[in-house]
């Protein structure tokens, strides 16, 4: 024992460099000073890996994926860290990212045990294997509190030799790194031995190798810094608070409170006030509201949103988390329990289209029920008026819209209206909007105005916004009576082409008959659009709105082919403006927004049935759906690219465009 | 048991090396490898090819060691010594197995510091270490090479392609974490910190096993008898032996149907036993796993085809399959082939 207790000794030492000097001055070294220095600490390492050793399994798998993504998959062994005597072994998710049929554990006296994967943590890219031993060794954890930023590191791996781990020598770069995730080192990571340990000069474990990146969150994402001096390991001591969890075969994913932020990339922007809060998140269940300003996480203090993300980092799915919030001069604390996946929320829809001209009658008229809704289930009728939803009277169709909206499908609702004078109540369970449109839809006649009405400008016209900073061109029906509700139809053009004849001279009637009003802006350059127009084209449609009777439910961006990108960032910036988004030949391509019952949206895509981006046009619809949004798709025969479709496409979308006030 | 053995490896930690009395200090080390490393120049800088590359010299009469690589097929061999001297230098011959060439000097006048190859030790994993090559061809004057500092990471067999192409060495190398096995670095030479010669850098390989760029160094115990007798001009190279797998047995001489071959990795399951076979009496059954053939990981049914086309007839051996969670050990015997 007095070999092993000097070396301890020496090796605590060596653990902090200023003592380095003192116990070499004891031990009486002569001869050059700095290499006695060299001496000691080469052998330190070596001590540090035989202590580490018996604890580093080698691992192998057989079948699986040749080729993940890009990366040729590589069939060599890989490591694994024992953290308990019974079988349980910790690795880097990244040796198993060929999804491999079958997993083989080397006991360390070179027995070949079969493993099982028992959980996977997503957030640390972690796996735990279990195999069937009782005499492993597992790994003693460096105590978070004394590991330091500049005190040596070595990497260690079980890939080259089975019978002696391989060393890599390095320091502590830094420590919370990856939003408090991981201790990073310079010593050498990579596939020869992610799932290793980082040890200490004392052959404690620090952590466990695995490759991460500060923006990627695949499995493989990072690897492309092996070798490179930037290398992560998860902190043993954090893997064994959740080790319990993982054995019971929990898989665990970094928890989710459900607000956002202004500001899109979230790094930039300082400020923590909260922008949105996510219907049914944890923090809409804990009453948290948009403008509240986040100032404690857990019993981290946060001022910015980057302080926010590496305090939460890490935090797991079904971790009850205390956060503190600033309301005004309020401070209120909140108990929220992290969730793993944020549900995308889904309208309820009664299947009612309320009719648009004003009257001194209370309640919503109804001018359409949708066959199959819950509103034909009702019986309701055209003609007659919804006058309370749930209790809550309803003296507008916005108003109704709003509560609708607010309920998810499949819930129960009490609807009551009146006929001739006779009110009626009935129960009913909401549906989903459609997906479907129905193939006829009566146009509401527009009654002409009074020539002695004063009208704003009607008919085919271009102008310019005041300040002069765009043009456009726009068609207001030449019957246009300011008593109506109009639709208002945002025509962003393709690069190279306002297509102001071909636009203009298929929806002319359409327009007529259902009131719509074409708003086109013209890029500043017409080949293409640049972000900052959507400010100016936003301010346009704003102009509009004040200068005509528009209906706000019904005010949509229409546009095709390389107009989408533009387009979808006008739907998604200003989603208290744009109701509607209809593309034609355009996948959509970006961050798609969130469903959310404030600023219901709907999405119609018209695609060439034999069109190349067919494929994609329906991924975007896919991915709509499965935000839950209202997305229909119209496929047309023989329409090319590049053209404007034929008549009877626009009144398909003007059908889809009249029900954007659907409830 | 458990405690001893560590203690055992930590008394042969402390004490091996305190034998060692010779020992140079780093600085040393430096000072007296520098004059024996030589920067190459020569055939290459298209495409992409380094037209620079490192040697080290080997006898007092300008002797070069360096890697077998495409520098050297230019007809004389441009040779710079760390002090600027520049010298012309032929190929003497060389060993592509080993990856090792040997050049002279031509009209050297007096002699030249040398390293004693026959001298080189093996060193230990975590042993300091420095590499010095003419990396980059960032030493473009008269200047020395680069020395680089790291350690030995592990002691393997290199398993490694080169573009496409598996390179032909395949004994034992040592890894190093430090990232010297750069463009011009192959033909340079690792030193420990305390002045013995440990081994060659390689060339810029991938390793096939974990797919990423190896650092390695042939040990220099591998080289020296060859590099040895290509100076004394007794070198003969050896014939290739036969690169093609033998075929000898199948799966189904031992009563196995496996699933059939379909992916590049379909792991070896077994779909059927031939009852009254070897296989059936040893009681392997449809849906096991093989997983080892003689203790070597099985990892595709194609493994499984190499490893048993390889046995000799009457060869005894043992396969371990996976039947659910439980691996099962059998011993198969290759049958007698008559007509060998």
């Amino acid at each position: 024992m007095i070999p092993l207790l000097a070396a301890r000794q020496i090796m605590a030492s060596l653990g902090n460099r200023v003592c380095i000097l003192a116990s070499l001055v004891v031990l009486g070294c002569s001869a050059s000073f700095a290499d006695d220095v060299e001496e000691a600490e080469e052998k330190a390492f070596r001590e540090a890996a035989a202590l580490a050793e018996p604890s580093i399994v080698r691992i192998q798998t057989v079948g699986g994926l040749d080729r993940v993504g890009q990366i040729l998959a590589a069939e060599g062994p890989t490591t694994g860290v024992v953290v308990s005597a019974d079988g349980y072994i910790i690795t880097s998710s990244f040796n198993f990212v060929n999804q491999p049929t079958s997993i083989v554990v080397r006991h360390p006296d070179g027995r070949p045990l079969p493993a099982t994967v028992v959980a996977t943590d997503h957030s640390k890219m972690l796996t735990l294997l279990k195999v069937e031993a009782d005499d492993l060794t597992p790994a003693v954890a460096a105590p978070a509190e004394e590991v330091r930023v500049g005190q040596w590191a070595l990497a260690m791996g079980r890939t080259f030799d089975e019978q002696l781990p391989s060393v890599s020598v390095g320091i502590v770069s830094a420590l919370d790194r990856i939003w408090g995730k991981a201790i990073q080192t310079d010593a050498k990571t990579s596939p020869v031995n992610y799932g290793g340990p980082l040890v200490d000069i004392q052959g404690r474990t620090l952590g466990i190798i695995v490759p991460l990146s500060p923006q990627g969150t695949d499995e493989a994402a990072g690897v492309e810094w092996y070798d490179g001096g930037i290398g992560f390991a998860i902190a043993l001591a954090d893997i064994q608070r959740v080790l319990d969890r993982m054995k019971k075969g929990e898989d665990l994913h970094r928890g989710l409170l459900g607000v956002s932020f202004p500001g899109a990339s979230g790094l930039l922007g300082v400020d923590p006030t909260i922008d949105r809060v996510r219907v049914n998140s944890p923090a809409d269940k804990a009453g948290i509201e948009a403008g509240d300003v986040l100032t404690k996480v857990g019993d981290v203090p946060v001022t910015t949103q980057s302080e926010i993300k590496h305090a939460m980092g890490k935090y797991y799915a079904g971790d009850r988390l205390a956060i503190v919030v600033k309301r005004g001069e309020k401070e209120i604390s909140a108990e929220v329990d992290l969730v793993a996946e944020l549900t995308p929320y889904e309208s309820g829809f009664l299947g009612i289209l309320p009719t648009r001209e004003p009257t001194d009658e209370e309640g919503v008229g109804i001018r359409h029920v949708f066959v199959d809704s819950p509103a034909a289930k009702l019986g309701l009728k055209n003609r007659d008026r919804i006058v309370e939803f749930q209790g809550t009277p309803t003296p507008n169709a916005a108003t109704l819209l709003d509560l609708v909206s607010r309920v998810q499908p499949g819930e129960e609702v009490s609807v009551t209206w009146s006929r001739e004078g006779q009110q009626e109540t009935q129960k009913v369970e909401l549906s989903a909007i459609p997906s479907e449109l129905p193939t006829e839809l009566r146009s509401v006649p527009i009654v002409p105005a009074d020539d002695a009405v004063e009208r704003p400008e009607v008919g085919h016209f271009s102008g310019t916004i005041p300040d002069g900073e765009m043009t456009y061109w726009a068609y207001v029906p030449e019957t246009y009576n300011p008593a109506a509700t109009y639709g208002l139809m945002v025509w962003i053009h393709p690069h190279g082409d306002t297509m102001e004849a071909a636009v203009l001279n298929k929806w002319k009637t359409i327009c007529q008959q259902r009131g719509v009003i074409i708003l086109a802006p013209r890029a500043e350059s017409i080949s293409r659009w640049t972000l900052p127009e959507t400010a100016v084209v936003k301010q346009l449609v704003e102009k509009f709105i004040e200068d005509y009777s528009i209906d706000r439910q019904r005010v949509f961006v229409h546009t095709m082919a390389e107009g989408g990108p533009f387009a979808l960032q006008l739907v998604t910036k200003d989603r208290d403006i744009f109701a509607g988004f209809s593309g034609i030949g355009t996948p959509l391509r970006g961050k798609l927004p969130e469903n959310d019952p404030e600023f219901r949206q709907q999405f119609h895509f018209v695609v060439g049935a034999n069109a190349p981006l067919k494929p994609r046009v329906n991924a975007s619809v896919e991915a709509l759906r499965k935000l839950k949004f209202p997305a229909t798709l119209h496929e047309v025969e023989g329409l090319e690219n590049g053209t404007y479709p034929e008549k009877t496409t626009a009144e398909t979308l003007a059908v889809w465009a009249d029900l954007l006030d659907r409830i | 048991m458990k405690r001893l053995r560590i203690a055992l490896l930590l008394m042969l930690c402390c004490f091996g090396r305190e034998a060692d009395v010779a020992a140079m200090s780093t600085r040393e080390t430096i000072e007296y490898t520098l004059p024996r490393v030589v920067k190459l120049f020569g055939a290459g800088g298209l495409r992409g090819l380094a037209g620079y590359g490192t040697g080290f010299l080997v006898s007092k009469d300008g002797h070069i060691a360096t890697a077998w690589s495409h520098i050297l097929d230019a007809d004389r061999v441009t040779v710079v010594l760390n002090d600027g001297r520049r010298y012309e230098a032929k190929l003497v011959g060389a060993e592509p197995q080993l990856d090792i060439a040997v050049i002279k000097i031509e009209d050297l006048t007096g002699e030249l510091p040398f390293f004693e190859i026959s001298s080189a030790k093996s060193v230990a994993v975590g042993q300091r270490v420095l590499a010095f090559s003419n990396m980059f061809n960032v030493a473009a004057g008269d200047e020395p090479v680069s020395v680089l500092h790291g350690v030995v990471s592990a002691k393997t067999d290199l398993a490694a392609r080169r573009g496409a192409f598996q390179i032909p060495y395949d004994g034992p190398v040592y890894i190093m974490d430090a990232i010297t096995n750069n463009p011009g670095a192959a033909g340079g030479i690792v030193m420990t910190r305390t002045g013995e010669l440990v081994g060659v850098i390689g060339k810029e390989v991938r390793n096939s096993l974990s797919n990423t760029w190896v650092n390695y160094a042939v040990p220099i115990p591998e080289l020296t008898k060859t590099i040895e007798a290509i100076i004394a001009g007794t070198y003969v190279e050896d014939e290739k032996p036969d690169e093609d797998a033998p075929e000898r047995y199948r799966p189904l001489d031992f009563g196995l149907v496996m699933i059939p071959d379909v992916v590049f990795r379909t792991p070896a399951y077994i779909e059927n036993v031939l009852p009254g076979t070897a296989a059936a009496d040893q009681g392997l059954q449809a849906d096991d796993l093989v997983l080892f053939v003689n203790n070597e990981l099985v990892q595709s049914a194609r493994e499984l085809k190499r490893a048993l086309g390889a046995l000799e007839s009457g060869d005894r051996f043992e396969m371990i399959v996976r039947r659910k969670n439980r691996l099962i050990t059998i011993q198969l015997t290759a049958p007698k082939k008559t007509d060998q």
